[in-house]
């Protein structure tokens, strides 16, 4: 992985974006699990990053740990959790 | 099982003579040999060094018999060949110093226990300072080790320059030194040799070491785990140990519980080989490009480090900009490296915990146990961690050493936050 695709500026290096956290278990309900406990899988890592070197917009970037591939770049929707 | 008889060989300065006379087939092989058996005391899952520590002390210290380690790919071929071989216990919290300093003092007599040379070499730790405002932090944590009564000493530039006239600490520079952390037992351990060494030790206790076999499920009935699923078929377990460092989020989804635990890459590098330069492990914050430690390799190679790569990953491939942090970093330091060329370049995947601190604890079942979460400081640990593991896993109590490690500190609020971030693996 070298390079994320921004929706609006396309593709920039990776140095441009910070990773911010993992996206917790859907259905984590209690504190506790959304706090600290992490989704481990091995093709598919749901994660929150910022474009802090460019527009700054927040992002949902889905990735496969396993191959550095990036299977998805949205927009972050609704409040950030 | 095969007959191995040159596990138990004694080294020694009769036997390196006896090997100059005695022609080929002298030597041979360290562990190798056995053979996958259908049932064990203890299976430990992962030949690296905390799995190999914790089977030699298993077979020495408490006498348990049929032990074996499986092992995914080669022995050493994870974190315990991948490090930047520094050993330190320069440790602020209390729970961590102790620990690491158990761990450091049995690094100091590790050669003569594993009648292996592991080439420990206390040349000093050096943590640098860039500001007056630095140094009171530094002066904490040199405190809080020596009421520990573990050596700290705090230097100033002079102590600094005298202790180490190759980083000329007067030197004009952009982001000038203000002073150091020195801890003088702190040093480098050649890694692949802790490796070797005890996966050597524990072979002539009678441990099987697997190579090439991937465990994929636990097995178990009721409350009790009773066996694992490998790539060589079904193993049948009393106890089940798991030391698979970055793998071991994975593991958790294996067995259904969800860990605090987030595997992220950490890059390291070695030079070409060049002559004497560097003297003692350099760890060095860059404004500009963050942080940075270096040392010289006995082979001459200049070994360098730094932070995270700062996201999710097991593709043991670093990126390009942190590896340029690290090297700006070293070139801040020792300007006179510039000419010289990165021979290789690594990661390793590191099990990054909630609060930077190990787990060491059982995992779902009672007589399944997990040493994880070792975060980027895992090889320091390995003689402690081994010493302690093996009793808990022997006895079902853990020691004091390491109560401090549970798993259950993330719900119960008694996390051991030493980098002091909160809840999250990398904060740049």
């Amino acid at each position: 992985m070298t390079r994320l695709t921004c929706p609006f500026c396309g593709p920039r290096e990776l140095c441009e974006f910070e990773f911010h956290k993992t996206v917790p278990a859907p259905g984590s309900v209690d504190e506790y699990a959304r706090t600290y406990l992490r989704v481990a899988d091995a093709h598919l890592s749901i994660e929150h990053w910022q474009h802090v070197g460019g527009c700054r917009a927040w992002l949902q970037v889905q990735r496969n740990p396993s191959t550095g591939a990036v299977l998805a770049i949205d927009m972050l929707a609704g409040e950030p959790r | 099982m095969s007959a191995a008889p040159g596990f138990a060989r004694r080294y020694s300065a009769w036997s390196l003579l006896r090997a100059r006379f005695a022609g080929p087939g002298y030597w041979r092989p360290l562990w190798s040999g056995r053979r996958l058996q259908p049932a064990y005391d203890v299976v430990i899952v992962g030949a690296g060094g905390h799995g190999l520590a914790t089977a030699f002390h298993l077979a020495r210290d408490h006498g348990i018999r049929r032990i074996a380690v499986l092992e995914k790919r080669l022995v050493g071929y994870g974190n315990v060949g991948r490090n930047t071989t520094i050993v330190r216990s320069n440790y602020l919290l209390p729970e961590n110093h102790y620990f690491y300093e158990d761990s450091l003092r049995r690094w100091e007599t590790l050669s003569r226990d594993l009648n292996y040379n592991v080439m420990y070499s206390p040349r000093g730790v050096v943590d640098l300072a860039l500001t007056d405002d630095a140094m009171p932090a530094l002066a904490r944590r040199g405190n809080a080790m020596r009421l520990a009564g573990i050596d700290a000493e705090l230097l100033d530039l002079a102590a600094l320059e005298r202790f180490a006239p190759e980083l000329a600490p007067r030197r004009k520079r952009r982001f000038p030194l203000a002073g150091a952390l020195l801890q003088r037992r702190g040093g480098t351990v050649r890694h692949d040799a802790v490796a070797w060494g005890y996966a050597r030790a524990a072979s002539a206790l009678g441990v099987d070491i697997i190579e090439d076999c991937e465990v994929t499920g636990v097995s178990a009935t009721g409350n009790a785990a009773d066996g694992v699923e490998t790539t060589r078929g079904h193993v049948k377990a009393g106890r089940i140990v798991f030391a698979t460092a970055g793998h071991t989020g994975l593991v958790g989804a294996m067995l259904g519980t969800p860990l605090p635990i987030e595997t992220h890459l950490l890059q390291a590098m070695v030079s070409e080989p060049i002559k004497p330069l560097v003297n003692s492990v350099f760890v060095y914050v860059s404004p500009g490009h963050g942080e940075t430690y270096i040392c010289q390799s006995d082979r001459g190679g200049l070994v360098m480090g730094g932070h995270l790569d700062g996201f999710p990953s097991y593709t043991r491939e670093g990126t390009w900009h942190r590896l340029e942090d690290v090297v700006q970093g070293a070139l801040e330091l020792f300007p006179c490296i510039g000419g010289v060329k990165i021979l290789r370049q690594w990661a390793g995947t590191n099990d990054m915990t909630m609060d930077g601190s190990p787990i060491m604890d059982r995992l779902r079942y009672d007589n399944v146990f997990v040493n994880a979460g070792w975060c980027y400081g895992g090889f320091k640990a390995i003689p402690a961690s081994g010493a302690a593991f093996a009793r808990f896993v022997a006895t079902g109590t853990a020691p004091d050493l390491i109560r401090a490690y549970r798993l259950s500190r993330f719900a119960t609020g008694h996390m051991l936050d030493e980098p002091g971030y909160g809840p999250f693996p990398v904060r740049l």
